[in-house]
């Protein structure tokens, strides 16, 4: 629970942050008498208010396998290309595929790798690789990207979770492992609407009161037989009323955005999941990751993709312009990614099948180098020419952008010591 | 036991004599049964003590009496037990009570609906068409009927592979539909559910750890192309049926990705995705049993059926989850991931219960009732063990599924399923495809889980807390009501002037226990400081289904 005693960091509206503070001094102080404060939550809790660094992440995930082709890797002049065009982009020599104006416009904040390489070809093992770093392992829970940044520089003293998921049923997208559910993502279906149930349905005094009570009440359960799912729940009884009771969520309220700002972000799911993004970085979170489905395009590829490109070309231009005025982009890592690529060769159902062997990922801002290209693949498509960056390469990239060490090791629930990422390098031309 | 008043219980217990589930029929079980079931579990735990319990003082105790029911209705019908139930079970002095009541819980008609629910998760929560809800209520109704009937396992396996029919009709099909009608997909599947083997990670490569190559797998495939899967159209419903092509005019693609089904599978060359491929001839990979090319759908999917309810995996991958599911952990984990190559924490225990299972036509009551009645059910729970702790030393604390939770609240707030329910979280998807959205399955919906995860995995969520605390209908039901709107909490507050009573039976309504004496003590002084009784009632009552005793089964 410890993050309750922080220190409140609130800069409006006075009223509310004295209620919580008289609110927090109830549960607290019997919280402390009751003992369910453990010496590592304090620890912990201490430990991580330390780290916080100040920068944050967002994912922008493209679930099923994103064709390279069709976004930022055009192959115009061989026929695996197809008939995705290739355009022009703000940068002079660096070409995108025609399905996205908006961002060739921002290329000067972008990066394309367009050389990651693979091996895993099937969606569950994939995406879990992609979101972890590591293949999944019986016996060993790894925390998923978000959970570990979240653990290593989220902000303890933000009421609200350091790591929030909007949208989609992803995949093996992962949770937080052995470090716990303090480092699960906060899960919202749909980006429109705030998260349900936030309103107590009791006075503030008589809701810590009732607090108090269901803390004192699995002494007994909590000693032995339950002790380790008591104290899960608590934990999360514990994020869930300090999340509501905090100002901060008006975050979620994306209608307190100027109509000029919705618009510009764009009405749609994906345009209003990028302005809450931005409205919970701003807000102390510290890891945002968006699920964009429908990307697996066996069949009719080049229509499907067109269309997905149309829903998220100009709201994720509008996302790093966004960033950028407001002074957030050199904190702000935007990441855009999906598990595997597609083939070069389109099948003659019209679709491209999964290849994991050469595919793309497009950064920016969080101090990543933008205006460039790393990687070159052969003529075709089908080979890395130059550059190969492994997962791996990339997470070593993602964690040192964020200032983590990706060396860092974390003790997992078998006493194992388990590394942020145990192999690769850093991808040294990404960072500016 | 704090019963003041034991002639208030001896009359209760005089009422509900030793009848102890709901609407229960008396036992109808023949004699043979229950001793097979008896000699069975004692054989299990003999044969756990010689391959890993060797030292007892590892071992948790017997949990006592009124844990040991709540487990036991969770496990068997899915609900908890009322405080007549509890209250009169504890007291039953009869030395065979928990024989007698496992007999009559697994009778009851709620058993069949606690597992047609479970089996509906495990099929629905790999769907890879998000439609297949709508077979939700067909397949749910469909297994409660099998299961009551006590039809065997091999023959619901059976229904399973071969279906046809409209999905809203034949729940049978739901494994299919859940796949899309995909031939990989649907062989995947099948293999994973009724064989516990996940033989689909050779669709496109060799398994560098697993005997089975992608020829294996796409034989296996082979059992299936011509399964077809298409949207009914009609003006008054939507619906998807589930046929077969054996017209050799329609020619569909080599993978069936159109579901118009293919005369044979092909299985795709990785080098050249446009080539059409291999034919794959229909072949079994755990007994090399093979069919001809151009043999009929029903043939191909009979014969599949046959084959795969035969092999003695199919009996295992049953004991291995249902073990799982009541003894918190399996011989195997994660529990659809069996076969030769994985290693059992206890062999010769489970191929003896699966032995056993078979030898009692794969009877699905017979099992739980062996599992419920070994004393590695029976023990006290502790936390999940660590990789390196000996397994089955006691029983493991389990997240309620949402069925569970959901049932446990009504009993709970004494709320009928066809009231007005107290919940209102938003499903659209499901709304979108014009499934039938039930407040139950709203909830499935928020506090749902995929039952073949690991359960380790599984955690509760921020969302999931605050429904449970803040959902403004459900605080109106633990409230103490109004004069016009009463509540069950309302009726309590009313009858019991003793406030010690009044907290016990909250205890007993919600945990299915008696307080401790130090729960009791703090309840009575959380009243006093509060003052007002009913509002310390509505606070504790907030609290028990608030924690997490309430939405575990322990």
């Amino acid at each position: 629970m410890f993050s309750l005693q922080h220190h409140i960091r609130v800069k409006t509206n006075r009223e509310r942050v004295t209620a919580r503070r008289d609110f927090l001094k109830a549960v607290s102080v019997a919280a402390v008498a009751g003992g369910a404060v453990s010496w590592t939550d304090r620890i912990s809790a201490a430990a991580s208010e330390m780290r916080s660094n100040g920068k944050a992440c967002i994912l922008l995930w493209m679930a099923g396998g994103p064709s390279q082709f069709e976004t930022f890797s055009p192959l115009a002049g061989h026929a695996n290309g197809g008939a995705t065009k290739a355009i022009t982009t703000s940068v002079p020599g660096i070409e995108i595929a025609d399905n996205f104006p908006s961002m060739a416009k921002m290329m000067d904040d972008v990066a394309i790798v367009r050389s990651i390489t693979s091996k895993e070809g099937s969606h569950p093992r994939a995406s879990f690789y992609m979101h972890h770093g590591y293949l999944p392992m019986g016996g060993v829970k790894f925390p998923t990207l978000g959970a570990n940044v979240a653990h290593q520089i989220g902000d303890a003293a933000c009421e609200l979770p350091s790591y929030v998921r909007i949208g989609g049923r992803g995949q093996n997208s992962g949770d937080g492992g052995f470090l716990g559910v303090d480092y699960d993502p906060l899960i919202l279906a749909n980006a429109d609407r705030p998260p349900q149930n936030t309103r107590p349905m009791s006075t503030d005094d008589r809701y810590a009161r009732r607090l108090n009570l269901l803390r004192g009440l699995e002494t007994d359960f909590g000693r032995s037989e339950g002790s380790d799912v008591v104290s899960d729940h608590r934990k999360l009884v514990d994020s869930a009323a300090e999340m509501i009771l905090s100002p901060k969520m008006e975050a979620f309220d994306l209608d307190r955005e100027k109509t000029n700002v919705r618009d510009a972000y764009g009405r749609s799911q994906f345009g209003s999941s990028c302005l809450l993004a931005r409205r919970l970085i701003e807000n102390g979170v510290t890891f945002v990751e968006i699920n964009v489905g429908g990307w697996d395009t066996h069949q009719d590829n080049f229509t499907k993709v067109k269309e997905l490109a149309g829903q998220i070309d100009s709201p994720m231009a509008q996302l790093i312009t966004d960033l950028k005025s407001r002074g957030m982009l050199d904190d702000t890592l935007v990441v855009w990614m999906g598990e595997f690529g597609r083939t070069p060769k389109i099948n003659p159902r019209g679709g491209r099948d999964h290849f994991p062997k050469v595919f793309n990922v497009a950064l920016a801002g969080g101090g990543v180098k933008g205006g460039q290209v790393i990687g070159r693949t052969s003529p075709d498509g089908s080979e890395v020419a130059d550059r190969p960056v492994q997962p791996k390469d990339l997470f070593q990239t993602v964690y040192t952008t964020l200032g983590i060490n990706p060396n860092h090791e974390n003790m997992s629930l078998v006493g194992r010591p388990i590394r942020l990422v145990d192999e690769g390098s850093v991808v040294t031309e990404l960072l500016g | 036991m704090r019963i003041r008043d034991t002639l208030v219980w001896a009359a209760i217990i005089a009422a509900f004599g030793t009848v102890l589930a709901p609407a229960a029929p008396i036992s109808a079980e023949p004699a043979h049964a229950e001793r097979t079931v008896g000699k069975t579990a004692r054989e299990v735990d003999r044969r756990l003590a010689s391959e890993l319990h060797k030292n007892t003082a590892d071992l948790a105790p017997a949990a006592a009496d009124a844990t040991w029911l709540r487990r036991v209705w969770l496990d068997t019908v899915g609900d908890i037990p009322s405080p007549e139930h509890a209250t009169a079970f504890v007291l039953d002095p009869d030395p065979k009570k928990r024989e007698r009541v496992l007999a009559e819980l697994v009778a009851n008609p709620q058993f069949g609906h606690n597992w047609a629910r479970y089996f509906r998760d495990v099929v629905l929560y790999r769907r890879v068409e998000e439609r297949a809800v709508l077979a939700a209520d067909s397949v749910t109704a469909w297994l409660t009927e099998e299961i009551n009937e006590g039809s065997g396992w091999d023959k619901v396996a059976r229904d399973f592979i071969t279906c046809t029919g409209d999905v809203r009709e034949n729940g049978a099909t739901a494994i299919v539909f859940a796949q899309d009608g995909r031939t990989e997909e649907t062989t995947a599947e099948i293999a994973r559910i009724f064989l516990g083997i996940q033989i689909q990670c050779a669709q496109c490569h060799d398994h560098p750890y697993d005997r089975w190559s992608r020829e294996d797998f796409h034989e296996l495939a082979a059992f299936f192309p011509r399964t077809t899967l298409r949207q009914v159209v009609s003006a008054t419903k939507r619906s998807f049926e589930v046929g077969f092509n054996d017209n050799p005019r329609i020619r569909g693609k080599g993978d069936n990705a159109n579901r118009t089904g293919a005369p044979e599978h092909y299985m795709p060359d990785l080098d050249d995705p446009q080539a059409p491929g291999t034919r794959m001839q229909p072949k079994f990979f755990l007994t090399g049993t093979e069919l001809d090319f151009g043999t009929s759908d029903a043939a191909r999917r009979g014969t599949a059926a046959e084959l795969i309810t035969k092999s003695p995996w199919f009996a295992k991958a049953m004991v291995n989850r249902m073990w799982a599911e009541l003894v918190g952990e399996g011989f195997y984990e994660p529990v659809d991931d069996i076969g030769p190559d994985r290693e059992a924490s206890a062999p010769e225990t489970i191929d003896y219960l699966a032995e056993q299972f078979a030898a009692n036509d794969y009877d699905l009551k017979w099992l739980v009732q062996v599992i419920a009645s070994t004393d590695a059910y029976g023990r006290e729970s502790r936390p999940r063990r660590l990789p390196d702790d000996v397994p089955f030393t006691a029983n493991v604390v389990q997240p309620l599924r949402a069925d569970q939770l959901f049932n446990s609240l009504l009993s709970a707030l004494s709320i009928s399923e066809t009231d007005r329910v107290p919940f209102d979280f938003k499903n659209e998807a499901a709304k979108a495809y014009g499934a039938r959205i039930t407040p139950r399955l709203i909830f499935n919906a928020a506090f749902g889980y995929d039952p073949s995860e690991p359960r380790e995995s599984v955690s509760g969520s921020i969302p999931q807390a605050l429904a449970l605390m803040n959902t403004p209908q459900l605080n109106v039901a633990m409230s103490a009501g109004s004069r016009l709107r009463t509540t069950a909490l309302g009726k309590m507050i009313a009858s019991i002037d003793d406030d010690e009573q009044l907290v016990t039976e909250l205890y007993l309504k919600t945990l299915s226990r008696e307080p401790s004496d130090s729960e009791l003590a703090d309840a009575l002084a959380y009243g006093e400081s509060v003052g007002d009784r009913s509002e310390a009632a509505e606070d504790l009552l907030w609290a028990l289904i608030n924690s997490s005793e309430f939405s575990h089964r322990r």
